[in-house]
């Protein structure tokens, strides 16, 4: 099979991510991460990295709009302005028209700049309430000597007519417009340098739905008009699903699945993003409201957890490959595991515990013997000691655990690639790129790696 | 059906600022009953939250509760009456400050705000808030209040809430101190709970855990609620009956699956319609055109009709209080809009008006401009 280019590499695409990491120091100062140690040295260093995009890649074509969605946390932002080289990627590559970002600096970044804007998400903070609004649209065709005084005015005006402002405001201060109004004068202003690609950070989450879709269509048309390729974040997926061309879905730092918008909305091959997707509440009373919530929270971005990031959360963790356990009885271990490894309950008697969670289907065989030693543990009132058998015995033997997925697969609707990061997929896949050094410490050599199966 | 727990008749809460009066809330009326959860919908500016202020009474200067009446279980929250002298005066049976600070509030009626992170105190342990809280409001010693703190938590789903009761606010996630504001809200065990905008901060799906939770929790300890918010989905999913907010007045009201699949006033279409879809794709979305005018100098007439798309010539001139439209037998359902027969004021024969909603896309959006705000 060809180079398994997750999730495709087009090399006529006007942006290309490649491998995109950006760690944050947690701590910073002379001490940081000093620690004492009761052994010579008496002193060690630690240092804990903020993961907050961790390996991304991803094409752009020209003219598209690729969304970009997530929750709160997953690292969205970070990866929409390290793509714009506002911060330094700490590996990896940006080819924005072939030049890869992440090697310029300086004056030739500077100049790169002109064809990439963005549009942030409070319309009010990112406009300066001292500056009329006409000054504001002018001040990046300053920066990039564009046009002489008038020339600029002129075109000033002419982009806040094209967003749906009147150009009679040029003289007026942001205070003196809506939300919505605010949001049409940063478009204005990320326009006026003429740029090939935007970038939107949930540009309209901050606005009432009646303003949020004016603004939508106003985006959409200047797009048509102007040529340009968005790159579009939101948390909503229903706006995600309005504007979209194709959708990119993370979690933790990584890219858990790439579609088509259809068929991402319609075909969703991760667990993730069937969550995502589950969790939307419908304008609709008689929809039924979402079912199967997501439990527990997204872990920290300093330890992310191997293999899969989703792991810990996903409700189709695979079974690890050395025992033999019904798919009931499997599932009861895990929510089992996690519940200890949470502390939601609070009861201690073996049999309760074992009604509690296990009714209907309990593991046999060895998860058997390694369960009830578990539950001894926490009848003993030894925490810590029954959570590292369960992890350590059932969760981190799971190939979700041990490497780390990369899987194309054929999409259902339209012919666009589709990328889907889950080990699910492996038998359908129709390239893969699982590394098996992706996955961290906790993998153990051999366990349940799948094949290439090409 | 028996009294209601909550009703709220002809209420107008005023600005009085340098610039002219704001009619914030300008006569709305609505009821809340026993074990119901109630929405009040509309977009930022509506009126929604000076209307819950006003239902607690902490309306500040320059802003005044200048008519209407308030009643809850029976006593007068709110209510005037005119003196000999012609003077508008509060009734004698109204509560006083002090009535209102120590009974009501938190006791009778709690409220739960957006933002979590503003309503805990960054300094302050969360379990001995809430701690605090129940100490003063339930009259128990500081142990027993710390045990029933502990359940509380324990109650909205803090895991290992004997550990995290000494944790600070910050070592919580949105979700989680979202979680503990409600538990707050329902430690004193109040007939009525007042929740503005809680899950909108939050994630979808931690906003899904949190309304399966209020859900629940509503149903075993029979609490009303009135939820505020902006988010028709969030109506669809929570509310027994909804009232549609506008320039500060209601202009729907309705039960749930009436306002979506019987909706009578071209507001409420027009929101419904405006919002993109998460279930199909839609091609192009129908927003409101316009933005919502000042509440210092509404329209004249209906105050939608600068941005109906059904606006006539009446529609200017006649001001609508809402009617019952709805038919014998079915449940109550309110709308201010004259286009239906029962107003009578001629709307089929008024010709058509130009509007906003009526002219192409950018001429309506510039002729408001920048007088917004």
């Amino acid at each position: 099979m060809t180079e398994v280019g997750p999730p495709e590499s087009d090399p006529d695409a006007l942006l290309q991510v490649r491998n995109l990491k950006k760690h944050f120091d947690n701590e910073s100062g002379l001490l940081a991460g000093v620690e004492l140690d009761d052994e010579f040295p008496f002193v060690s260093r630690s240092t804990s990295d903020v993961r907050a995009v961790d390996g991304v890649d991803f094409d752009i074509k020209e003219g598209e709009t690729l969304g970009l969605v997530g929750e709160s946390g997953c690292g969205k932002s970070t990866l929409a302005r390290t793509v714009l080289r506002l911060l330094e990627p700490t590996e990896g590559s940006v080819y924005f028209q072939g030049e890869d970002l992440a090697s310029l600096s300086g004056e030739p970044l500077r100049q790169m700049r002109k064809d990439m804007q963005m549009i942030f998400q409070d319309p009010q903070s990112s406009l300066d309430p001292r500056m009329k609004v006409g000054p504001i649209v002018e001040e990046p065709m300053k920066a990039h000597g564009m046009l002489d005084e008038e020339g600029r005015e002129a075109r000033a005006k002419e982009l806040l007519e094209k967003v749906g402002l009147d150009p009679q405001h040029y003289n007026r201060y942001p205070h003196a417009f809506s939300g919505g109004q605010r949001q049409r004068v940063n478009l204005a202003r990320a326009l006026s340098v003429n740029p090939d690609f935007i970038v939107c950070d949930e540009p309209v989450s901050a606005l009432d739905v009646s303003i949020q879709a004016q603004v939508l269509n106003t985006m959409e048309e200047l797009q048509e008009e102007f040529d340009l390729t968005y790159l579009f974040i939101a948390h909503d997926l229903s706006v995600i699903r309005h504007i979209s061309d194709r959708v990119a879905v993370m979690y933790l730092g990584n890219i858990v699945e790439l579609a088509d918008k259809e068929e991402l909305f319609e075909n969703p091959k991760h667990p993730y993003t069937r969550a995502l997707l589950d969790a939307i509440p419908v304008p609709d009373p008689r929809s039924g409201g979402r079912t199967a919530l997501l439990s527990g929270d997204v872990p920290s971005p300093i330890d992310p957890p191997s293999g899969c990031r989703f792991r810990t959360r996903c409700p189709k963790v695979i079974q690890p490959d050395e025992y033999d356990m019904s798919d009931d009885a499997w599932r009861n271990v895990v929510s089992f595991q996690r519940a200890v490894e949470r502390r939601s309950f609070e009861e201690t008697d073996p049999d309760a515990l074992r009604r509690r969670f296990f009714d209907g289907a309990t593991p046999g065989g060895d998860a058997g013997t390694l369960l009830d030693e578990a539950l001894g543990h926490i009848e003993r009132d030894e925490w810590e000691a029954a959570e590292r058998i369960l992890v350590e015995r059932f969760a981190d033997q799971s190939v979700c655990a041990t490497s780390r997925p990369a899987y194309e697969i054929e999409s259902e609707i339209g012919d666009g690639r589709h990328y889907s990061a889950c080990h699910l997929r492996r038998d359908e896949a129709v390239a893969t790129a699982v590394d098996e050094a992706a996955a961290d410490g906790a993998a153990r050599p051999g366990a349940g790696a799948p094949e290439a199966d090409d | 059906m028996s009294e209601p727990l909550l009703s709220v008749r002809d209420l107008k809460t005023q600005f009085f600022t340098e610039d002219g009066t704001v009619r914030a809330v300008d006569g709305i009326s609505f009821d809340v009953n026993e074990g119901e959860i109630v929405g009040l919908v509309g977009e930022s500016g509506a009126g929604k939250s000076v209307a819950t202020s006003s239902i607690l009474r902490l309306v500040d200067s320059p802003g005044e509760i200048v008519g209407g009446e308030i009643e809850f279980k029976g006593e007068t929250i709110f209510g005037l009456e005119e003196s000999d002298d012609g003077e508008l005066r509060p009734r004698d049976e109204m509560l006083t400050e002090e009535e209102m600070r120590k009974r009501i509030r938190g006791r009778e009626i709690a409220i739960i705000f957006q933002d979590p992170m503003e309503s805990l105190n960054p300094v302050f342990t969360v379990g001995g808030q809430l701690r605090e809280f129940i100490e003063i409001n339930r009259d128990l010693d500081a142990a027993e209040a710390k045990e029933e703190a502990i359940d509380m938590l324990r109650e909205v789903g803090i895991p290992a809430p004997k550990e995290r009761y000494d944790e600070y606010p910050h070592q919580f996630s949105g979700g989680m101190r979202q979680r503990v504001l409600i538990a707050m809200a329902l430690a004193c065990q109040p007939d009525l709970i007042i929740a503005d905008e809680p899950t909108t901060a939050l994630d979808v799906t931690v906003e899904g855990e949190i309304l399966e939770m209020v859900k629940d929790l509503q149903e075993k300890y029979d609490t009303s609620f009135i939820w505020v918010t902006h988010d028709m989905s969030v109506v669809a999913e929570i509310c027994d009956r909804v009232n549609v907010m506008y320039l500060g007045e209601i202009i729907e009201q309705a039960e749930v699956d009436d306002l979506f699949y019987d909706t009578k006033h071209p507001y409420t279409s027009a929101l419904l319609d405006s919002m993109p879809r998460p279930d199909e794709t839609v091609d192009e979305l129908r927003p409101i055109k316009g933005v919502m005018p000042e509440a210092i100098d509404p329209p004249a007439g209906c105050r939608f009709h600068s941005r109906c798309p059904e606006a006539r010539e009446v529609c200017r001139e006649v001001h609508p209080e809402p009617r019952d439209l709805s038919e014998d037998g079915e449940a109550l359902h309110t709308a201010a809009c004259v286009k239906h027969d029962a107003f009578d004021v001629g709307y089929d024969a008024s010709p058509p008006i130009d509007t906003e909603a009526t002219g192409g896309f950018s001429a309506g959006f510039t002729e408001t401009g920048g007088e917004a705000e």
